[in-house]
């Protein structure tokens, strides 16, 4: 009788804990995801910074075309292709300085809560180590490639019509002309290669969150090393390139696939608009590439490697 | 009720260190329990084990649940404060709250901001403006707004001025401890927590050397005091620790009743303190 009582009283608290249970998944996530903005600023400011800089280009820049047959710009055609090089050419930037502080921000996450010992606090919360880490690559290859995307857009459309009056005004030669079926195609093959450059490069963003989270120090140096040593070693070793060619294929590998150099965007005497590209680019040949699956399936592996770290390491 | 930590024959090595050495004890629900011992006895070790932060082998249950294998329930009715200074130093105080409201089911924001309001904190301001006194006090707002069974606090104190040290005990006694809540804490500043434990662990190499409830020690324990020239007789009753203090000597004796002793001098209760020098001291000798 007395132990169904203790019993009881045990249970009482542990099953009313169980009815507020955890917070739901999705506004933890997006709790987890927030902080990552808070603490690694450059995430967001460093795209800021950049579309601030283009819209000083846009603003005071000069604009010179220049083609064998100078002719072929006053063609309707020519115009609009220049407008959606345009649009390309200004999210260039903003993708290359995202992928650049992305970079940075996956070596840091997992190991600068370590070198402050802040993540006393993180584990001092519900949160589980496999949802932390997970809000880190959502972080990585979600809401930043989306949030370039989408800054890209207001970038283009701020520029189209800062350029636009100047045009009017007359302080730029008249070589291009808005075309909403073109912009529209132009976002389209944008928003495409960003999300397969975001699977093709899945397991190089994880292979920086695993040296983040297993390194003791300088994640940058143990991250760059092998890459660099590795190929120069095997040259030394071997005299082949294997490892090289290896590398550049995980990096590279993803515009050979999708048959970058067939697009002809820019020759010597025409230019073509960014649309275009969608006949040619072979998405078909990217998505349907065992190479493509077997990255993901490694960096899953390698996200799962570096939750075991967090998750069970003793030396903070 | 059931224990609130029940650990037997804990056992973690670091190397060639033992850390801890098949430690055993259990906390019941609605105490304050002090896990004392010098440098490098293990307390952390302990804590870290009991919060599911590292590995060991023996047996373990914190709050019915297994810290190594349920570590994320368990944290939803765990709270701790691992020394001072683990708040990251970009966090503002605003999003300290909005964080942990976000993430921990059982958080109140309205009782850390009440609490936050009494003190010098600003919402805007960044851990690292603020100072290690007020740090502490952002966390403890933090910890006290979340309803939690078992609160661990590793050295909150450490490096905090004497008001501070005050204040975060007396917080923590007034404005969060219930009988439904359990504190376990390890410092260096005995006397500090001496009026508030119920209950004390001491803990050497890796061991228990004694853990009591802080009310049985009176009937355990006895500090003799007395003059030297009484001294050789009484030791024929085999006192564990003695010292000298102001030409008389302090004699700490366990299990022996006040008759036999009172006749040889003063006789009180030890503090927490001086029995843990005694014990601590007395340990290596035979």
């Amino acid at each position: 009788m007395n132990t169904t009582l203790a019993d009881t009283a045990g249970e009482g608290p542990r099953s009313s804990a169980a009815a507020t249970a955890a917070k739901g998944l999705t506004e933890t996530l997006r709790t987890l995801v927030r902080r990552e903005f808070w603490e690694h600023r450059s995430l967001w400011l460093a795209p800021l910074v950049v579309t601030a800089l283009l819209a000083l280009c846009a603003l005071i820049g000069r604009m010179h075309v220049d083609f064998d047959d100078a002719a072929q710009v006053h063609s309707e055609a020519q115009r609009v292709a220049i407008f959606t090089i345009i649009q390309w050419v200004l999210a260039m930037p903003l993708y290359l300085v995202a992928a650049f502080v992305v970079a940075f921000y996956l070596l840091d996450c997992l190991y600068a809560e370590r070198k402050d010992r802040s993540i006393f606090f993180w584990k001092s919360l519900p949160v589980s180590d496999e949802l932390t880490v997970a809000a880190k690559m959502v972080v990585a290859l979600v809401a930043v490639p989306l949030g370039v995307f989408a800054l890209a857009l207001v970038a283009q459309l701020l520029f189209g019509a800062i350029l636009g009056v100047r045009v009017l005004a007359g302080s730029l030669p008249p070589v291009f002309t808005w075309n909403t079926y073109e912009w529209l195609r132009t976002e389209l093959v944008m928003l495409l290669i960003t999300v397969a450059a975001v699977l093709w490069w899945a397991p190089l963003a994880a292979y920086l969150l695993l040296v983040s989270a297993a390194v003791r120090r300088a994640p940058t140096l143990w991250a760059t090393l092998p890459l660099v040593l590795g190929p120069v070693l095997e040259w030394v070793a071997f005299g082949t390139r294997h490892l090289m060619d290896f590398i550049n294929y995980r990096i590279n590998g993803i515009w050979w696939l999708l048959g970058v150099h067939n697009t002809h965007i820019v020759t010597k005497h025409e230019v073509r608009a960014i649309g275009t590209a969608l006949a040619v680019l072979d998405f078909r040949a990217l998505l349907t590439s065992i190479d493509l699956w077997l990255g993901l399936v490694v960096a899953a592996a390698l996200v799962y490697v570096a939750i075991r770290i967090r998750r069970y390491r003793d030396d903070t | 009720m059931t224990a609130v930590i029940e650990a037997r024959a804990l056992t973690k090595s670091y190397g060639a260190t033992r850390a801890l050495d098949g430690v055993s004890f259990s906390v019941e629900p609605g105490r304050i329990v002090g896990l004392i011992g010098p440098n490098g006895a293990g307390k952390t070790t302990a804590l870290k084990a009991i919060l599911g932060l590292t590995s060991f082998s023996g047996e373990l249950r914190v709050l019915g649940l297994d810290p190594c294998t349920q570590r994320d329930a368990l944290m939803r009715e765990v709270c701790f404060i691992a020394d001072v200074a683990v708040l990251p130093r970009w966090l503002r105080v605003s999003q300290a709250l909005e964080f942990v409201a976000g993430v921990h089911p059982r958080f109140d924001r309205g009782i850390a901001e009440n609490f936050l309001r009494k003190t010098d904190i600003r919402m805007a301001s960044r851990v690292r403006e603020l100072s290690k006194g007020m740090v502490t006090q952002l966390h403890l707002a933090l910890v006290l707004a979340i309803d939690a069974r078992l609160l661990v606090l590793d050295e909150p104190t450490l490096g905090l001025d004497l008001l501070y040290r005050r204040s975060f005990y007396d917080t923590l006694l007034n404005d969060y401890f219930d009988k439904e809540r359990t504190i376990l804490l390890t410092t260096h500043q005995v006397e500090e927590v001496e009026n508030l434990l119920t209950d004390v662990i001491f803990i050497n190499h890796g061991r228990v050397a004694l853990a009591a409830a802080v009310e049985e020690l009176g009937s355990r324990y006895q500090q003799l005091t007395l003059a030297s020239e009484q001294a050789a007789r009484a030791r024929t009753l085999q006192p564990f620790y003695e010292r000298e203090v102001f030409g008389r000597v302090a004699m700490y004796f366990e299990g022996r009743s006040p008759a036999e002793l009172g006749a040889f001098g003063e006789l009180r209760t030890p503090s927490i303190a001086d029995l843990f020098v005694a014990k601590m001291q007395g340990a290596g000798r035979p």
